[in-house]
């Protein structure tokens, strides 16, 4: 099930340049849809929008607004990480890298949060990882 | 709920400039998985008998794997598949990188081509949008320069790419498609296709969930799997590599290999541990195939000893989902710095361009396999080409008229790399050699055809069927010949299917070498079972290095019940993989392909014997062992056609 919007929308826009797979359209001000077969789930919409229960998560729940600044983000252990590079591909938006090896007797990349402000804090890294290697962490306020 | 599989494909037409999409429905992965088998499927019915496979009736489809996306391991194996213009039957070319899960997170299990475009194109699918975009500027890039370009210009971070090089565009039936610059499914010519479809690239931007029925379990045989990877043993040296190899050869037994020994050796050096081992053992042929491990002894070899290419090694390269990174980006030897690195040399290209032609320059391998992977060229066809030339030029059938003044003696470095520039670039005698050895020994006649060592037009790897009868058979007997990846005595010992599968025929533990060349049943069984589950993995994108992990301990029944919710036995996957071999068989058929003619080369196949080395006196009963394998399989043992009641009894005649 895809995230909706309600009538509650004010059509701020907020969400629309957030979604990282463009399935949020509608004009400014008016009441704004997300293409089902488009949504991904990642919830960036509903952190983002400013409106308490102007947006749905997949089982119906209202959405509530989070400061960019506190959304989770993920903690990779090096220790349980195989180099596999699922994270890197789940990542809606390309935030992590692979690191161009550990050093000296180990020269395995691992991924790293390369671009933090462009990380939408969907988990989908952590979700994916084979061996929970992946934390997701909200920071303190 | 998801099943692992997007469900959907899409089809583009060049010619027309359309795209359709078509829901694929749940009975046809049931029966095909996804991979080459859904391929498969799609292209028996689609691809008519008289087609070109270099016109616009030939479909170039790029598959991803069932089991790709899902949390499993080893499962980032991407597709390639198409009418051959190598053999005239079914092509696939399989390959790693990233691009597998590229595909699924577009929406879509596979992406089909027809048609030819009037200029050069590439096909960009964003997030399930797909569209044509002109590619005049990238034609005649190389595969790296094109990769950098795309991904820049779609200025998106999650862009894959897929693309030929100038091998494809000049139709060099030895190209393939390279990924991740420079991996490259790299055989049945399916380079040659996409070049003749102007198609220089497929370029895939997408963030689609790729949802399998119960991830939890599949993370849960995932990380149990990943403790067995993990597990290291320890390798004193390089060196070692190779006197383990010549005790190998020298004694008169073997035992059952266990994968988890080339597991360790695939984690320290890559495939290139096996370099000088194998050339030891007599695995590895020497001189195009007329020497033997005495002409490339020890004090020559070490110039392909892993250590050499480990050194330049700076970081692993791990493909999508493997916990092992058998790769690696290597620095490039100073006298080569034109190009700033290379992917590590894999086994198969160090020894083409190193026993084969008799070169023990290692510096020149990288050279030659960034030339390679930058031109989108089969390493193996190429330096087979270029084994093959040498010899005629030994043999005077070729002279310095003929070849543009270079001097094609054994061993002649500078001549090697000359000669490979100009297959690329096919110019002058380049052009000649640049469809693989068989073609032109065609073209030249005077017998040269005895040093174009190949199976239907496809040359043969770097694996000797004369030390492992098995592989002389998968080279001769597959829908898709010459190939190494699929299997062989050795890789039935380490796939350890009779341990899941239980009706299979347990290898003895120890046994004489002479045994290994009586052709029998049980042998016939063996490599059928071989050639299935290759099938069922690559359905499922599974790599060939995870498979030799062993069947006991890589999850790969369970992880695709857990991804698809059903509930089927080893048995039934078996049966699908039956079913995918026999209707990739039924492919050639349908084409005019007689299987007789895919037998190797008769010096691969110890005709007459050599007269030293490890392998001295041996020889392979290939029709024998052809006719079982076919009989084995519900095949005619004379012609090795599907029978009727073979393709009903796999509902191939519906």
């Amino acid at each position: 099930m895809p995230y909706t919007i309600t009538d509650a929308c004010t059509g701020c826009t907020a969400c629309v340049r957030k979604c990282p797979v463009g399935a949020i359209t509608g004009e400014r001000k008016k009441v704004h849809k997300i293409d089902p077969d488009l949504c991904i789930e990642c919830g960036v919409c509903g952190r983002t929008c400013p409106v308490n229960g102007a947006i749905l998560d997949q089982l119906g729940n209202a959405c509530t607004f989070v400061k960019p600044a506190l959304w989770p983000k993920p903690m990779i252990s090096i220790k349980d990480c195989m180099s596999c590079n699922i994270c890197i591909d789940a990542c809606p938006v390309g935030c992590l890298s692979l690191s161009k090896g550990a050093g000296p007797g180990n020269n395995h990349g691992y991924p790293y949060l390369s671009d933090e402000k462009a990380c939408i804090g969907c988990s989908f890294c952590a979700v994916e990882c084979p061996v929970d290697a992946i934390t997701m962490t909200a920071p303190m306020e | 709920m998801g099943k692992g599989y997007m469900g959907k494909i899409l089809f583009v037409d060049l010619g027309k400039g359309t795209f359709q999409e078509e829901v694929v429905p749940d009975e046809v992965y049931e029966k095909y998985l996804s991979g080459q088998g859904l391929g498969a499927y799609i292209l028996y019915d689609r691809i008519p008998k008289d087609a070109d496979p270099l016109g616009p009736d030939n479909i170039l489809g790029f598959v991803s794997g069932l089991l790709t996306g899902t949390g499993s391991l080893f499962t980032g194996r991407w597709m390639v598949v198409g009418k051959s213009p190598i053999t005239g039957g079914w092509g696939d070319a399989n390959c790693g990188g990233t691009l597998s899960p590229a595909i699924k997170r577009c929406g879509y299990d596979g992406i089909f081509i027809k048609g030819v475009s009037k200029k050069p194109v590439y096909l960009f699918v964003d997030n399930g949008k797909p569209e044509i975009r002109d590619a005049s500027h990238l034609w005649g890039k190389d595969t790296v320069e094109t990769e950098e370009l795309l991904i820049k210009e779609i200025g998106k971070k999650n862009t894959r790419v897929a693309c030929i090089g100038p091998a494809g565009e000049r139709l060099s039936l030895i190209a393939g498609i390279a990924n991740d610059k420079g991996r490259i499914a790299a055989r049945s010519g399916l380079g040659a296709v996409m070049g003749s479809k102007k198609l220089k690239a497929i370029v895939l931007s997408g963030a689609k969930r790729i949802t399998p029925r119960n991830r939890d379990e599949i993370k849960r045989l995932s990380s149990k799997l990943n403790k067995i990877v993990q597990l290291k043993l320890p390798f004193p040296s390089g060196p070692m590599t190779a006197y383990v190899g010549t005790l190998i050869g020298k004694m008169p037994t073997q035992m059952v290999q266990d994968g988890l020994l080339y597991k360790s050796l695939l984690q320290k050096w890559g495939t290139g541990s096996m370099n000088q081992m194998s050339i030891e053992m007599g695995d590895s042929p020497i001189k195009n195939w007329k020497g033997s491990n005495e002409d490339f002894g020890l004090s020559i070899s070490k110039a392909t000893n892993p250590d050499v290419f480990k050194e330049r090694e700076m970081v692993k390269y791990h493909c999508y989902s493997c916990p092992l990174g058998c790769g690696g980006i290597c620095t490039m030897p100073s006298k080569y710095d034109s190009y700033e690195e290379t992917h590590k040399p894999e086994y198969e290209t160090v020894l083409v361009f190193g026993g084969l032609v008799m070169n023990k320059d290692a510096d020149s391998i990288f050279y030659l396999n960034e030339l390679m992977n930058r031109a989108g060229m089969d390493s193996i066809s190429a330096g087979g080409s270029i084994a093959f030339a040498i010899e005629c030029f030994e043999n005077g059938i070729l002279t310095k008229d003929d070849t543009d003044g270079l001097e094609l003696t054994w061993g002649n470095t500078e001549a090697i790399i000359a000669l490979a520039k100009k297959i690329i670039a096919r110019e002058g005698i380049g052009d000649l050699l640049a469809d693989g050895p068989k073609v032109a020994a065609e073209k030249i006649g005077k017998d040269s055809i005895n040093y174009a060592i190949q199976a239907g037009g496809q040359a043969l790897p770097m694996h000797d069927g004369r030390n492992d009868p098995g592989f002389a058979l998968h080279y001769s007997v597959e829908p898709t010949p010459g190939r190494h990846t699929i299997g062989a005595q050795l890789y039935y010992e380490m796939y350890q299917l009779w341990k899941k599968v239980k009706s299979l025929p347990k290898p003895k533990f120890i046994y004489h070498k002479d045994t290994k060349y009586v052709a029998d049943k049980q042998k016939a069984i063996m490599a059928a079972a071989c050639s299935k589950y290759n099938q069922l993995y690559n359905g499922a994108g599974l790599c060939l290095f995870g498979a030799f992990i062993g069947a006991s301990r890589l999850p790969i029944f369970e992880w695709l019940n857990a991804a698809t919710g059903w509930s089927k036995s080893p048995e039934e996957y078996m049966e699908i993989g039956e079913r995918i071999q026999t209707l990739r068989q039924a492919f050639n058929i349908k084409h005019g392909v007689d299987p007789k003619n895919f037998k190797a080369s008769e010096r691969a196949l110890g005709r007459p014997p050599l007269e030293k080395g490890v392998n001295k006196g041996r020889s392979v009963d290939i029709e024998k062992m052809m006719a079982d394998y076919w009989e084995t399989f519900g095949w005619d043992a004379e012609s090795g056609k599907p029978t009727k009641e073979t393709m009903d009894r796999l509902g191939l005649n519906q």
